[in-house]
């Protein structure tokens, strides 16, 4: 701190200080522990969050191992997921299934777990919630950035924008589920279907594979509504206030220079904004990742939305399943020990996954953008 | 080398782009608008007197009321910041006032903070039923509570509450800090006495902050707290909050709780819009305290 400043400083504190310091006697035996106490307090409160990281990931990975031990990492590459035991026919060489005493004889397959379906799920719901969501956050970023301020809407439009980052999820949830999946099945999906379904190359958009009775069918898949489609839309709608506020503090912080300075050179105003975007590309970045974060992590919305179907589907008018969704529908049912534990294996997958992306996003907001928050 | 502005081509491009960002944000707005439009529209008309002075009948053709959820959340949000606040305005202060800035421990709180913030509120549920239900059915025969569920939403406060009075702390001047020690007080007295209540209206958006953002969380209780149909002044029971029984009301099968599931998010939303209102209020208010300097 300069000398100067520190004399402004303090002449603005004895103007405005909100309790005269008054003259104190040195030190006595209770206020020195009050002192120790309150230090100890404090170091106590900052362990605790300490252990908020350390006890969750531990209790994870104790609970998860008995799955961890028995499938490792070809959890993550298996698709089937099955809580119960299956009694399966044996069949000789010709195909024929093989009786004894009148009865078929089987083997009992163990139940089985992998996490490929949640992963795709995962993946493919929040990618679709990006590409909806990062072209409109980006444009109103700069919306908000550069013309709102000139027309005098910049406060109105941030407050909006935050008030919308506000809203709990469960109320996108509410809003897909009674509304926007029904005009998806009735409107939207048919339309696509009536129109897009004839494209020969697209018609792994519109039909699915399934076996019946050992047979592979190409069966045209209904017009859901609840399906994959149904919940990236709304994941991106409830990730775009997020990604639009954090990418608006970002383009705030670039250097006014950089603009007028481009403006100076002859750019358009697209330009001088190219010219913003790419200042301020690792911040941006940083805002996608943290919308990646939310809509990979988000529960209740999905739920309610996606379809809950454990299965991988190239189709996004199938239902699908993510790693949230399981857990959120099968974790109160999970009695049987593997069972949960799998669950609980998915859950860990989910903490370390959002763990990455949260990291990957702070390092870049936060390290190229002093002391940016995303909720101021 | 880009075209000038001179150029007719840059120019039109320009425009057009101008012009589709300006078309995007209202896009925006009005969609994110027409979503809460909806929602309010269709909640004011299931919400009646009934809705705040009736508990839940069970019964599908005559819900009754919210009652018992709206008290419960406020219950769940008041226990959990009794919990949450201290803990979390401690670690703030111990981030800002106690911790050497290039410490490694410093640092490390500092991230996992951060990090945890951005935790999936479905894990943090998960781990609430592996660390408190399970443990307290074995030992105190309470399986899903109240204790429980405020807990998961303390766990969600406490980092949010830390880095927010971290950062509003470090905004008070230094020379308040040496003011106050210069005149002979303890550093537990410059901290309590002098720093503290400097920023008081800050730590108070950051407790605002914390609570508008768990308040509208079902994730964490779904294991926690579980929810329930009954008014419940007993944490040791099974807890209702508006959030999950919204939850439950709208996945169900009946039109007349689906309505009460609108009416009970019309009232979150309004939770939330005052606490907004007020954040921003009082955050205007104190940051610009410090600006005169």
């Amino acid at each position: 701190m300069s000398g100067l400043s520190m004399e402004t400083a303090t002449a603005a504190t004895l103007a405005g200080s909100p309790r005269p310091a008054r003259h104190r006697p040195p030190a006595s035996g209770i206020s020195r522990f009050v002192d120790s106490g309150l230090r100890w307090a404090c170091r106590g409160a900052a362990a605790t969050i300490l252990l908020m990281l350390i006890l969750p990931v531990s209790v994870l990975l104790i609970q998860a191992w008995p799955a961890v031990h028995r499938f490792g990492a070809g959890f993550l590459v298996s698709s089937e997921w099955r809580a119960n035991e299956l009694e399966i026919p044996v069949r000789d060489a010709a195909g024929k299934i093989i009786q004894k005493d009148g009865e078929n004889v089987t083997t009992i397959e163990p139940p089985s777990f992998g996490a490929l379906p949640v992963l795709y799920g995962t993946a493919v719901s929040a990618m679709l919630a990006l590409i909806f969501a990062v072209p409109f956050s980006f444009a109103a970023a700069l919306f908000i950035v550069r013309v709102a301020p000139k027309i005098k809407i910049a406060g109105p439009l941030s407050f909006l924008i935050e008030f919308l980052a506000a809203i709990p999820s469960l109320a996108y949830g509410l809003w897909g589920l009674f509304v926007l999946a029904p005009f998806l099945a009735t409107t939207v999906e048919p339309a696509l279907i009536s129109t897009l379904g004839k494209v020969p190359f697209l018609s792994w958009m519109f039909f699915q594979d399934v076996e019946i009775a050992g047979a592979t069918v190409r069966r045209q898949l209904p017009a859901a509504g609840r399906d994959m489609l149904c919940g990236g839309l709304v994941l991106g709608i409830m990730i775009l206030p997020i990604i639009t506020a954090v990418s608006r503090d970002v383009l705030k912080n670039v250097p006014r220079a950089q603009i007028e300075g481009s403006l100076a050179m002859g750019a358009t105003w697209w330009q001088s904004c190219v010219e913003m975007l790419r200042y301020g590309r690792a911040g941006l970045f940083g805002a996608v990742m943290l919308g990646l974060a939310r809509a990979a992590g988000e529960t209740m919305a999905v739920t309610m939305v996606i379809g809950n179907n454990n299965q991988i589907v190239l189709s996004p008018l199938a239902p699908a399943q993510t790693m949230a969704s399981l857990l959120a529908n099968e974790f109160a049912e999970a009695t049987d020990g593997l069972h949960g534990s799998a669950l609980l294996y998915v859950a860990l997958i989910l903490l370390v996954m959002s763990l990455l992306f949260n990291i990957v996003a702070r390092y870049l907001v936060v390290g190229k953008n002093s002391r940016t928050s995303g909720a101021h | 080398m880009p075209a000038r502005r001179d150029n007719p081509t840059a120019r039109v491009t320009s425009n057009v782009l101008y012009l589709i960002c300006t078309v995007a944000s209202f896009v925006i707005v009005g969609v994110l608008i027409l979503i809460t439009g909806y929602l309010v529209s269709i909640g004011i008309s299931s919400i009646s007197l009934d809705f705040f002075t009736r508990v839940a009948t069970g019964d599908p053709n005559d819900p009754g009321g919210m009652k018992h959820a709206i008290v419960g959340t406020l219950m769940l949000l008041g226990m959990a910041s009794l919990v949450g606040v201290p803990v979390g305005i401690l670690a703030g202060v111990y981030l800002s006032e106690y911790a050497d800035d290039s410490g490694r421990l410093n640092s490390a709180v500092r991230f996992t903070a951060d990090v945890l913030s951005g935790l999936p509120s479905i894990v943090v549920g998960i781990v609430g039923y592996e660390l408190l239900v399970v443990p307290m059915n074995r030992l105190f025969d309470i399986k899903y509570s109240g204790y429980a569920g405020a807990a998961a939403l303390a766990f969600i406060m406490v980092p949010i509450v830390a880095r927010t009075t971290e950062e509003m702390l470090r905004l008070v001047p230094g020379s308040y800090r040496e003011g106050s020690l210069g005149l002979g007080a303890t550093k537990a007295q410059t901290i309590l006495r002098v720093i503290l209540p400097a920023a008081t209206g800050s730590v108070i958006t950051g407790v605002m902050l914390a609570l508008a953002r768990v308040a509208g969380e079902t994730a964490p209780l779904l294991f926690t707290a579980l929810g329930s149909r009954f008014l419940t002044m007993d944490p040791s029971q099974p807890f209702p909050s508006l959030t999950a029984q919204i939850y439950t009301y709208a996945t169900g099968p009946y039109e007349k709780e689906k309505q009460m599931a609108w009416g009970g998010m019309l009232v979150l939303i309004a939770i939330l819009f005052v606490l907004n209102m007020l954040i921003r209020y009082v955050a205007h208010r104190s940051v610009r305290k410090f600006q005169v300097s």
